[in-house]
């Protein structure tokens, strides 16, 4: 399959906001994304030769957070998820990118053409508001650059997806990617490097990563905000418990993922 | 309404004037100005008036106020004089971008026919930076960086002053900060920066930019004097696009320039070629963008805007 962005264009606009001179508010541009989607596609499906399972738990319409796990030594597992959500729903999804992005000189360009979003409350509520899909890695830049002890182990978790799923009420639906790990393992990481804001360098053992075959799993949408008001946003109490909720739930689908994957590989 | 505009000769304070007089409730629109006369202004004495004063003396303040505004009973205050050079510096410059807005506020507040002050403000008193959201709500945060031009601390001053005023003047207050308008004479740092054939751009940077038309302005200004609504509003313009973008459209030539070179080349050629524009206000913009969220302002004031920018215009004589 192919990206729908590039051969129905049609389908992929309902999600494009047009501010009338081919760019939207926060600066995606749409054949730039159609350009880097046909590189991600080649990567996903020659390289990488990207599975995934359960696309019919993504929202076909309206907004919805997919909260993944991060993994390998550069985020490369959002551009798939990326690519895999455009192919398989028509969707545009919009990642949400670390505070330090837009710091870094041609990164940060290509990440707003390609329609990431920087990571603060109101340009997230934005996205919601306006009915969009987007991506958050609770684990942030720590999830990228871990040991290979410890992979799909979820270390550090944020709970900004849990507050906004609560205040806009939207489901969060869970994804599981895995390949990235073993893909391109790291040796370390560099930390007094901090030109740009960026916390670490990753130190990769190996120059490109390894042509791995990746499973992206979706899990069934979590509806955090049944029989809560949208100030349960509001209550750190309520915030902790919801994202303890998709972390567990993140946690089951990794480890059901990789129990399959074994199967499969046996 | 009655409507004392000050900075009446400016491109923008005639394209009020000429606004109010094309709106059916407002009565009289007295004009004023540092000059002696306006070129452009309506020369109707029955519906416009036009007065030379000094904002910046207390007592030309108060006469104005209760001499010729309570003639004409005037009842709303549009304020927007800022000096528009950005090299300018010193007390006379800091008298009136801020002193005349203090006193305008003060006398407005004890003046028994005035019920609306409205001040035009800008965009530039926001502070950009990586971790705030890239739409700039009008609680974002704004400049106090002490090393920041004389031109945009005055301005944020004049603009905090003013909204500390908000709740607790006896008159409705509002401001009005505007996007940036692309045209000669309005202080605009781009229309500077696109006045040059080639245009140096940060290298690895396209920020997106939004910019207001006259037109645009002139209707949200309007109706922020006939609402009440007293705060802060953000009055984002219709076009927003990228720097490379705008720089293709002015027939410029873009040229992409490692970050750190681009201060010292603008600094050289202010001083050689003696333009307005300033990397050092720029920069963070330049980098980072920001585009004013205009949300606040389409609930309370009805303000959307329509008008696109009419592209490169020629550069009036100086």
């Amino acid at each position: 399959m192919s990206s729908t962005l590039i051969h129905r264009p049609d389908v992929a606009l309902r999600d494009f906001h047009d501010e009338g001179h081919g760019f939207d508010v926060f600066g995606l541009h749409l054949p730039t994304l159609q350009r880097t989607l046909a590189v991600c596609g080649r990567l996903c499906d020659r390289y990488f030769r990207t599975q995934s399972f359960g696309v019919d738990d993504i929202p076909r319409e309206g907004a919805a957070i997919l909260v993944a796990n991060h993994g390998g030594a550069l985020p490369l597992d959002a551009a798939l998820l990326c690519f895999d959500v455009d192919r398989a729903t028509g969707r545009i999804l919009r990642p949400i990118a670390d505070r330090f992005i837009p710091s870094l000189p041609l990164i940060s360009t290509w990440f707003a053409r390609t329609g990431a979003v920087v990571g603060t409350q109101a340009n997230v509520g934005r996205l919601l508001e306006r009915g969009e899909l987007i991506a958050i890695w609770p684990e942030g830049a720590d999830g990228i650059a871990k040991p290979l002890r410890d992979r799909y182990q979820v270390k550090s978790w944020r709970v900004g997806h849990a507050e906004l799923a609560l205040r806009y009420r939207v489901p969060i639906v869970p994804v599981a990617i895995l390949g990235a790990e073993e893909s391109w393992p790291v040796l370390g990481r560099i930390h007094p490097l901090r030109r740009f804001g960026v916390p670490f360098v990753p130190v990769p053992l190996l120059p490109l990563p390894l042509p791995l075959r990746h499973h992206i799993y979706y899990g069934p949408p979590i509806t955090l905000h049944d029989d809560r008001a949208a100030d349960a946003a509001d209550d750190p109490v309520i915030v902790a418990h919801a994202a303890t909720r998709v972390r567990l739930a993140l946690c089951d689908l990794l480890r059901d993922a990789r129990q399959a994957r074994a199967g499969r590989l046996a | 309404m009655n409507v004392l505009v000050t900075g009446a000769t400016t491109p923008l304070g005639r394209a009020i004037v000429d606004g109010l007089l094309a709106t059916r409730n407002v009565g009289h629109v007295l004009g004023v100005g540092a000059e002696l006369w306006g070129p452009g202004l309506p020369s109707d004495g029955t519906r416009f008036t036009y007065e030379r004063v000094d904002l910046t003396r207390a007592r030309s303040v108060h006469d104005l106020l209760y001499g010729p505004a309570r003639a004409r009973g005037i009842d709303t205050v549009l304020h927007g004089v800022l000096h528009r050079a950005v090299r300018d510096r010193g007390d006379h410059i800091h008298a009136v971008n801020v002193e005349a807005t203090r006193m305008l506020l003060h006398e407005c507040g004890r003046h028994p026919g005035i019920r609306r002050f409205v001040l035009r403000s800008g965009a530039e008193v926001y502070a950009v930076r990586p971790d705030e959201p890239n739409l700039l709500d009008e609680d974002h945060p704004m400049v106090f960086d002490p090393a920041a031009p004389q031109w945009l601390r005055d301005r944020v001053e004049a603009d905090l002053l003013t909204c500390a005023q908000i709740g607790t003047a006896r008159i409705s207050i509002a401001v009005l900060r505007c996007a940036e308008i692309l045209a000669d004479g309005l202080a605009s740092q781009l229309w500077d920066y696109l006045g040059s054939r080639v245009c140096l751009r940060p290298l690895g940077f396209d920020p997106m930019i939004n910019l207001l038309s006259i037109e645009d302005a002139v209707a949200a200004i309007i109706r922020g004097l006939a609402a009440d609504a007293r705060g802060a509003y953000n009055i984002p313009g219709f076009d927003t696009l990228p720097l490379s973008r705008l720089i293709a459209r002015w027939g410029r030539r873009d040229l992409p320039v490692p970050g750190p070179l681009l201060a010292p080349l603008y600094w050289l050629r202010t001083r050689t070629v003696g333009f307005e524009f300033r990397y050092d206000l720029n920069l963070r913009r330049f980098h980072l963008g920001g585009i004013l969220d205009g949300a606040r302002a389409r609930a309370s004031l009805g303000y959307v805007p329509r008008h696109a920018m009419t592209g490169p215009a020629p550069r009036a004589p100086s």
